[in-house]
């Protein structure tokens, strides 16, 4: 959305921008009546409309982010007394740390893992769900439910089915497969990396469904209509009609997926604990562990902000990105 | 034509898919709710216990009381309520400042959207801090400022659609008939709205029933939500199972019934208004 142009539905303002529209706006209000501050505030409504949620994110998201600037140059460190300035050791420490490296490796092997694996299966099951069928309804309110459901429950939930030796997924994979299947899921490399994606995947593989097959419901159906009239073969159907019509709505899930993926925390608290050792840490396990478990408040500060500006880079780039494409539907 | 076409992409195919994957979505919350009502004598049973024969309910005495999952729930129940209200009044009033004034051009709406999806870690840490200074780690109070500005972000933006989508003409006609903006917007436009913003009200009440990363930093022995009550069962190989899935239980049906319910604006709250459902 480009700043200056104004968006449909928004009405002009008279006063500082000058009246643009004037036949729309309004000069029959009854001066006296409200008074002079009513007056005041009703020229300013769209700042007091505004302020209340400008100044909570200012308070709690903002100062919090500027505040860990000066925490992370300081000695913030409940086993260490004072808060003496230490330059950059904090950011050193962090980056130093071999953990703190395999917590990037891990974070981005889990989420891009789990990102794919929900991405493809969401689609398979959008294309499957987009045309009506008897029980459609009740699929759709079931398919949705592990949206609603906390991660930790989530973690919960397949930490019961998984672990040893009281989850019946060995037991049921034994039957399957007819032979003896012993899998420590939690504690077992690369078992414990599949369970969580698994976890994630039941998760949020919904998420990409809602919104992919909102995209396909919207595509023109006479397109498809022509497309069988001319004899195109499905696989064609779907390259050269599905896919493009589908790109933006791909993209912006993808991108809200990934977002919330690197982020990666819930599940590995409760499924794996990290472990074995420090295996599956992802990078906002490794802070809070670091800060919470260690104490090193300064040290977790340092590398969140490390964590911050990675993210922050795909932020900029993919979110304005998503804007631009919303303005052009 | 549509048989033509059905007959060409195997519907069985699909139906097959639907079906196993509705099976992998109930699944894990079959055994859940059976964990949650199974005696402990059938936990290591082998081949497992798929119905208990003698179901029992101590689990959920357990879980409520012994383990405080009550006072997590009621905890959650305010938290999350006054969190929801908070989040609504502030940001259908920016999001109406946004949508109809396009106030702070495009700059405003993208600094919140860019809120949604900053790390939590980054902002946590340093708020633990804060909010030890200023006595308000492990308050309900703190919790319900911390979520209602993380849920922000998400209300202004769904709001924000919704209001795009209402024509202005009908605010232009009460400006014309010499009411202010204000009534413009309580008495008008606040009125049409009221789908999407009960609709952002769900939204925001599930995203702070199921949040844990927050609660698990700003609360400890007072404050306690829901979700952190879990970390209780950690660790203790097998012995707690029935009171974890006990407490699941209690905990995840509000947030389904309420999901299943604002299901026709699922889209709009997962893409913070993006996509129209």
């Amino acid at each position: 959305m480009a700043p200056a142009a104004l968006p449909a539905g928004a009405f002009p303002l008279p006063g500082k921008e000058g009246m643009t529209n004037a036949a729309s706006v309004p000069q029959r209000r009854r001066p006296g009546r409200d008074g002079a501050l009513a007056e005041w505030a009703d020229r300013r409504l769209k700042w007091l409309l505004a302020a209340p949620a400008i100044l909570l994110i200012l308070a709690l998201s903002l100062y919090p982010l500027l505040f860990s600037i000066w925490v992370s140059f300081i000695n913030y460190d409940f086993t260490v007394p004072g808060h003496a300035f230490v330059g950059l050791k904090n950011f050193q420490q962090v980056i130093g740390d071999p953990v703190a490296r395999w917590s990037l490796v891990v974070t981005l092997i889990l989420s891009s893992a789990s990102v794919v694996t929900e991405f493809l299966l969401g689609l398979a099951l959008a294309l499957a769900m987009v045309k009506p069928f008897r029980g459609r309804g009740v699929a759709m309110s079931v398919i949705i439910v592990p949206l609603f459901i906390s991660p930790v429950i989530v973690g919960q939930a397949w930490a019961l089915l998984l672990q040893r030796p009281f989850g019946p997924t060995n037991y049921l994979l034994g039957k399957l497969l007819g032979m003896d299947v012993t899998i420590s899921w939690l504690t077992q490399t690369p078992w414990n990396f599949i369970a969580l994606v698994v976890a994630d995947a039941w998760q949020w593989t919904p998420f990409m469904f809602v919104i992919l097959l909102a995209g396909l419901t919207s595509i023109p159906q006479h397109i498809y209509e022509a497309a069988e009239l001319d004899g195109v073969e499905w696989l064609d159907t779907f390259i050269f009609i599905t896919v493009p019509h589908l790109a933006p709505m791909m993209l912006l899930a993808v991108t809200f997926r990934l977002l919330d993926a690197v982020k990666l925390f819930d599940t590995i608290f409760m499924l794996t604990g990290g472990g074995p050792g420090t295996m599956t840490y992802s990078s906002s396990f490794y802070l809070y562990t670091v800060g919470f478990q260690q104490f090193h408040l300064s040290q977790a500060t340092a590398g969140s902000w490390i964590f911050l500006a990675m993210t922050a880079i795909v932020i900029g780039v993919l979110v304005r990105r998503l804007m631009r494409v919303e303005a052009a539907r | 034509m549509r048989k033509a076409s059905r007959r060409r992409r195997r519907p069985f195919g699909r139906f097959v898919l639907i079906g196993l994957w509705l099976l992998f979505v109930l699944a894990p919350l079959y055994w859940m709710f059976i964990t949650s009502i199974k005696p402990s004598d059938d936990y290591l049973a082998n081949p497992p216990v798929w119905f208990p024969s003698h179901p029992t309910l101590v689990h959920y005495t357990a879980a409520l009381f012994a383990y405080r999952g009550f006072q997590g729930l009621i905890n959650s129940l305010i938290i999350s309520s006054a969190a929801t209200l908070v989040s609504t009044v502030v940001g259908t009033l920016m999001a109406y400042s946004l949508a109809r004034f396009n106030t702070g051009g495009g700059h405003l709406s993208f600094w919140v959207l860019s809120q949604r999806f900053l790390p939590p870690v980054a902002t946590v840490l340093p708020l633990f801090l804060i909010y030890r200074s200023l006595g308000l780690h492990d308050t309900r109070t703190g919790l319900v400022i911390a979520y209602a500005v993380f849920t922000l972000p998400v209300t202004v933006w769904m709001m924000l659609a919704y209001f795009r989508q209402l024509p202005p003409s009908l605010e232009e006609a009460a400006l014309v008939d010499g009411c202010s903006r204000w009534r413009a917007f309580w008495a008008v436009a606040v009125p049409l709205a009221a789908p999407g913003i009960v609709a952002a009200m769900v939204f925001a009440f599930i995203a702070c029933w199921t949040e844990f990363f927050f609660a698990l930093i700003l609360t400890s022995r007072n404050a306690f939500t829901l979700p952190t009550v879990f970390r209780a069962f950690l660790g203790f190989q097998g012995a707690q199972y029935g009171e974890a899935s006990a407490l699941a239980m209690v905990s995840l049906a509000p947030s389904i019934v309420l999901g299943t319910l604002a299901q026709k604006h699922l889209v709009r709250g997962l893409t913070l208004g993006a996509v129209r459902g």
